[in-house]
Parts: C-alpha cells; sequence; structure tokens
C-alpha cells in the first residue's frame, strides 16, 4: 500500500483559514479554489504546446469548475447524459465538447447530437453500427487498448480494441460510410511516468499515416487521453519534465493533425481541500479512534473506487500515537486512515485532505442519508 | 456579440452572428433561441440547428403549402402537424378553405412564436378557420376520426423531438385520415448531406401510398442545397398536371408568393440524379 502523507500542524494563519470557512460554512467542506485549476491548466498546456484540452468532466463535475475552464477556452470531455445537461446548464457549446464513453445507449447518443457534440470514441464492430443512423452527422474515434503498468488506475482492460483489430474496425467503418477521424487510447489514471503514452502515439501515429497512403479519407485527430498525474505524496509535480517525453513524441506527427487530450485528475486534484471535524473519540485496543464528519462513502470515497492516499493533515501538534481515523457512516469499511501516527485531537479539531478534487465528491455514496460535504469556491461564482 | 455555430455535421458548420439575443430555453432538455442577424432577420434554432429565419423561410412555408393545396385543386380540409411557428398557417391560410386544423405539441412555442416571430404567422393565428389543437401529432393522427384533403407535417428533424413523425406508423396513420385524392407532405431534410432520410422515409412511405416521392428547393439557410419535401399520396395523377391547369389555379387563387409560382411548382419534382439514387438506396 501507498504510503500516506502526513502533516502535523499548520502555519496559525493556515489553521485560522480552515477554521473560518468551518466558521462561516459549517464541516465538512471541500474547498474551491479556482487559481489552481488555472495554473495547473496553463502549465499543462506550456508542457504541451499545440494540444487541445478537454476536461474531463468526469472527475469533478461541478458548475463552479465547468466555469473555471470555460472562461480559460478549454474543451470537455463528457461520458454521460448527466454531464451533458450540466454543460448545457453552464452555456457550454456543444462543439466544444467529445463524447468519450465507448459503449453508449442510442438515447444518449441523441441527446448528445442534440446538445451539440459530434465527436464520439467507439471501440467495438457492435458499437459503430449504433451510429449508422446518424452516420451523416459524426465523425468518429477509435479506442485502442494501451496499457500503462505503472497507472494506479487501469482504464485498458474494459475499454478500447486491440492494436491489431484496428484496421479491421476502419474497413467496417468504411463499409458502413461510417467517418473514423483518429484514434484514441486512454493508458490508465495516475500514471508514474509517460512511456505508455510515448509508445502509444507512435504506434497510433505510424498506422494513422499508413492508412492514410491508401484510405479515401484520411485520419487526423489524435486523442492521448488522460493519466496526467496528481500528486498524493505532496512531493510538488513536474509536469513540465512529465510530459517531456509526450511532447516529444507529439512533435514528429504531422502538423496538420489535431492532438487532443482529456486531462481530469491533473487539473481538478490540488483544487480542492476537504476540511473534516472530529465528531467523536474513543480508545480500542490501545489505539486512539477519531470519528470523523466524512469518510470513504462521502469525499474520500476515492480511497476505495480511485485507489487514492490522500494527503492528510492535523492542525494540533504534539506527541503521536498510532491513531485511528474513522468516516461517519455505521460501516467497518469506513476508515479514512488507519496506523497513522498522530498527536491526540479533541472533538472539534479539524482533519484537512489535501489533494481531494478528482474522483472524491464525483463518487460519493447516499449511504445513511449523511449530508454531502458542501462544496464552496473561494471566489465568488 | 457570440456567434451561433450550427452542429449539425462534425466536419463542416455554418455560423450566424447573433445581433442580438430575444429569447433563449434551456428546459425540458432542449435549447431553444431566437435572435436577430443582420443578413437573416429573425433566426430561431433548436438544439444547434437552424429552424427558421425570416429571411428565407418563404421558400419553405411556400413550398409545403401551396405545392399540395394547388396540385389537389379543390381542398376543404386541411392538418398541419407541427408547425409552431405560424409559418405554414400563414401560406395555408391564403387559400379558400373550410378549415385548417394545426397540431402542435407545446402551447408554449405558439405564445414564443406570436412574441418574437410575429412575422412568421402574421396574424394568421386570429384565421376563424382555425382549430389549434395541443396535442402529440402521433397520437393525434392516431386518434382523431375526421379526414383531411392535405396533411402537411412541418417537423424538427428525426433526432430531435420530431422522431417519430418519421416512423412508418405516423405515415400509416396520416394515410387514414386522408380523403380520397388527398396528400401528405413532410419536411425531409439536405439530401445532399442527409441522403440515408430519402432513402428511409421513402421506404416507409412506398409501403402505404401508390405514389411516394419528393420535391425539391434550396433554403439558403437549411445549408447543402435543395432540401426534399416527402410527397405521399394514392392519387397518382396529383403529381403530373399539366402546367396549363397549375397556371390557371395559381392565378385564381392570388397567392402573392416569392418563391412558389406555376413554373416552380412543376419544375420541383424534378430530381437531381444523387436524390434518386437516394431513393433507391443506393
Ligand atoms: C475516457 C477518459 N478520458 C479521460 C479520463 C480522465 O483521466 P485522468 O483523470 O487520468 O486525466 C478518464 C478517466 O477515467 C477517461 O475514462
Amino acid at each position: 500500500m501507498t504510503q500516506r502523507h502526513v502533516t502535523i500542524g499548520a502555519p496559525a494563519e493556515t489553521a485560522a483559514h480552515y477554521e473560518d470557512l468551518v466558521n462561516r460554512h459549517g464541516s465538512p467542506l471541500l474547498v474551491y479554489d479556482p487559481a489552481v485549476v488555472r495554473q495547473r491548466y496553463a502549465e499543462l498546456q506550456r508542457a504541451l504546446p499545440g494540444v487541445s484540452l478537454y476536461y474531463a468532466v468526469k472527475a469533478l463535475p461541478s458548475a463552479h469548475v465547468i466555469r473555471t475552464i470555460d472562461a480559460l477556452g478549454g474543451g470537455f470531455d463528457i461520458a454521460s447524459g448527466g454531464e451533458t445537461e450540466l454543460l448545457l446548464r453552464e452555456d457550454v457549446f456543444g462543439r466544444r465538447t467529445i463524447h468519450t464513453h465507448p459503449i453508449k445507449k442510442d438515447a444518449e447518443i441523441r441527446s448528445a447530437l442534440r446538445y451539440g457534440a459530434t465527436t464520439f470514441v467507439v471501440d467495438n464492430d457492435y458499437e459503430l453500427t449504433k451510429f449508422v443512423p446518424y452516420r451523416s452527422r459524426v465523425g468518429i474515434l477509435l479506442r485502442v487498448s494501451f496499457r500503462a503498468s505503472g497507472a494506479a488506475v487501469d482504464l485498458s482492460r474494459k475499454f478500447g480494441c486491440a492494436f491489431d483489430e484496428l484496421p479491421g474496425l476502419l474497413d467496417r467503418a468504411a463499409a458502413l460510410g461510417i467517418h473514423v477521424k483518429g484514434l484514441s487510447f486512454h493508458v490508465g489514471s495516475q500514471c508514474a511516468d509517460a512511456a505508455k503514452h510515448v509508445e502509444a502515439i507512435e504506434q497510433c501515429a505510424a498506422l494513422m499515416q499508413a492508412r492514410a497512403e491508401t484510405d479515401p479519407t484520411p485520419m487526423s485527430v489524435l486523442d492521448i487521453g488522460g493519466g496526467f498525474p496528481a500528486a498524493y505524496h505532496r512531493t510538488g509535480l513536474d509536469l513540465e519534465a512529465w510530459c517531456a517525453p509526450v511532447r516529444a513524441a507529439l512533435g514528429r506527427v504531422p502538423d496538420d493533425w489535431q492532438c487532443i487530450a482529456e486531462p481530469g485528475r491533473v487539473l481538478v486534484a490540488p483544487a480542492v481541500t476537504c476540511v473534516t471535524t472530529v465528531v467523536g473519540t474513543s480508545r480500542r485496543d490501545g489505539v486512539r479512534w477519531y470519528y470523523l464528519d466524512d469518510g470513504v462513502y462521502g469525499s474520500f470515497s476515492g480511497q476505495l473506487f480511485d485507489h487514492a492516499v490522500y494527503p492528510l493533515q492535523v492542525l494540533r501538534e504534539g506527541p503521536v500515537e498510532p491513531s485511528i481515523l474513522a468516516g461517519p457512516t455505521c460501516d467497518s469499511i469506513d476508515i479514512v486512515a488507519e496506523q497513522i501516527a498522530l498527536p491526540e485531537l479533541e472533538p472539534g479539531d479539524l482533519v484537512i485532505g489535501h489533494e481531494m478534487g478528482a474522483y472524491t465528491a464525483a463518487t460519493r455514496t447516499r449511504f445513511n442519508l449523511l449530508p454531502d460535504a458542501q462544496f464552496i469556491s473561494l471566489e465568488p461564482a | 456579440m457570440a456567434d451561433f455555430e450550427e452542429t449539425l455535421y462534425d466536419a463542416v458548420a455554418q455560423k450566424f452572428r447573433i445581433d442580438k439575443l430575444y429569447f433563449e430555453n434551456k428546459t425540458d432538455h432542449q435549447h431553444l433561441m431566437i435572435f436577430h442577424n443582420a443578413a437573416l432577420g429573425r433566426v430561431m434554432t433548436l438544439d444547434g440547428i437552424v429552424q427558421t429565419t425570416e429571411a428565407d423561410e418563404f421558400v419553405y412555408h411556400e413550398m409545403m403549402a401551396h405545392v399540395p393545396l394547388v396540385a389537389h385543386g379543390a381542398p376543404q380540409h386541411v392538418l398541419i402537424i407541427g408547425g409552431g411557428d405560424g409559418g405554414m398557417l400563414r401560406e395555408v391560410a391564403k387559400h379558400a378553405v373550410e378549415s385548417i386544423t394545426q397540431v402542435e405539441i407545446d402551447a408554449a412555442v405558439v405564445e414564443m412564436a406570436k412574441t418574437y416571430l410575429p412575422n412568421h404567422s402574421a396574424g394568421a393565428y386570429d384565421d376563424p378557420r382555425l382549430q389549434l389543437v395541443i396535442d402529440d401529432g402521433f397520437a393525434f393522427v392516431r386518434d382523431d376520426t375526421r379526414h383531411y384533403d392535405v396533411i402537411i407535417v412541418d417537423s424538427t428533424d428525426p433526432i430531435g423531438p420530431g422522431e417519430v413523425l418519421f416512423s412508418e406508423d405516423f405515415y400509416a396513420h396520416a394515410k387514414t385520415r386522408l380523403a380520397p385524392g388527398g396528400v401528405v407532405v413532410t419536411q425531409n431534410g439536405v439530401p445532399f448531406f442527409q441522403p440515408d432520410e430519402v432513402t428511409t422515409t421513402h421506404r416507409r412511405l412506398a409501403r402505404h401510398f401508390a405514389d411516394a416521392t419528393f420535391y425539391c428547393a434550396p433554403v439558403p439557410t437549411y445549408y447543402g442545397g435543395f432540401m426534399t419535401f416527402g410527397w405521399a399520396t394514392d392519387a397518382t395523377e396529383l403529381r403530373g398536371l399539366a402546367p396549363a391547369i397549375i397556371r390557371d389555379r395559381v392565378e385564381r387563387a392570388e397567392l402573392n408568393t416569392r418563391y412558389y409560382n406555376a413554373d416552380m411548382h412543376g419544375a420541383a419534382f424534378a430530381l437531381p440524379q444523387y436524390v434518386r439514387a437516394a431513393m433507391q438506396g443506393e
């Protein structure tokens, strides 16, 4: 298991900031800082010049985030009718979106088309046939499976055709009169490095170029997916260095192609901080238990679904002892952190979770009908 | 101000400047806008697709109303399905018919059109011959018991809310609502970009009507050249009337049109080879 980063104590100013937020808004909170998204977006854009960024809405489907990305001129990667509705409500123009879920109901295709999305991702023959009725309107990306062994979240087992299936799918699409405009892949989320991205770019580009020699309608879109990491170890993130091999690989593809990426985690993870409160304590078998007002059925759901280990911080300092942080539900799986060394906390103390923007609130449940952590933005809407 | 860019096709798109936004509605999973454009007047869009503009609606409404009404010769009862903007009603009302029944699914569309597209209906909603029914067009043709000489299906595109109005069941029900000698016309898209619509509609209409074909007119803001109108009737003679007969009827009707005339009436049934090919499903 990945080691969790824990910070004991905080500068007075930082502690006052969190305490003030809880005094004003209550607890638990998810505190969103749009400035962080803007900074990450700019960093990623600098590291991948010429790549069009489509924010993966699934990472944090929040109107606040949509507005931040919208103001930056970014695009949006959508995967469901609910995400489509959210973008429609926020006045995002359909042409700035791509629909990337490889498996869709007909009703979803239709509602995405009505919304204005015309780019769709497909990874198998049956799914291709679903687009026959809409073939005059759409441009398809075929998704290929490339699996990064170092990714925390695998996205190439459930989705993506094998590379050697591509020629057959391309021929099939041509026979059905469906335009395939390019290839896409998603090598996995939270990748340790970009080696798999580079391999995927090189193989896809070679195939696209080879097919362009013979196919009447050349492919021109290369979608490199997501996978850019968050700094859960709090060691900082050198996006520039992480992306350098990707940049180099993309530098070798033809200039007239459109290269796009679907970053989710990297843009929003650092932009949200979770603030929880110790509600009760006990001592069992010599270990301190602290019961928080948010847990793995809530904002910390990513610890189960996304395999993330969020950096935690307590504001109080003092001699540490083995402790357990438990969530508020009645289920015993609802443990935020075990075996962590903490100073003695008191009810009312705050426990802060960092890097908690991606796949946190997005995957929380309704269990016990506990209220959701309130989402607040540090900037007025 | 912002631009409106159509989202009908992935690879090409037409773009309109929004000079003034009059109305926008994003409820019921749809996105409706009415805005002003210097070249086109008021423009109504639904779900990223141009529905009608003040500058060129005359081509569409005149051709969809006058071609079947003049071809019929003595229409008494007319049924309009859809057409909430009122443009079709305005053109139908130019004829000496006894009754006009219009079935619109959404009362709000009619009210909105009266307010923001007043030139489309131009007062026709006050016509005493009109019976306006707020109902689903499919349910209406299925359940109604009256008969009509001309049925005009002024629908949105088949991916939008008007989907059922392109179904074979709808055409079958519509046929049962036709009086002897009656004709159904339908909005059928731009075949240069959407040949499948011609193929599908032709196949469905041909199963129910002795004469199932299309006629054409270019509506500039329905980008892509000719649009097609479905033509379905058992009265096979209606399509090939002698030019003199058409001319005589048009003169007597005093229609005051900008696109439609006797020559255009006859010429509209001439189909480009690519449309004929699409009809055969090639
Ligand atoms: C198709 C697709 N695109 C983009 C993303 C976002 O990935 P990441 O958060 O790793 O950037 C995901 C994540 O599940 C995905 O499935």
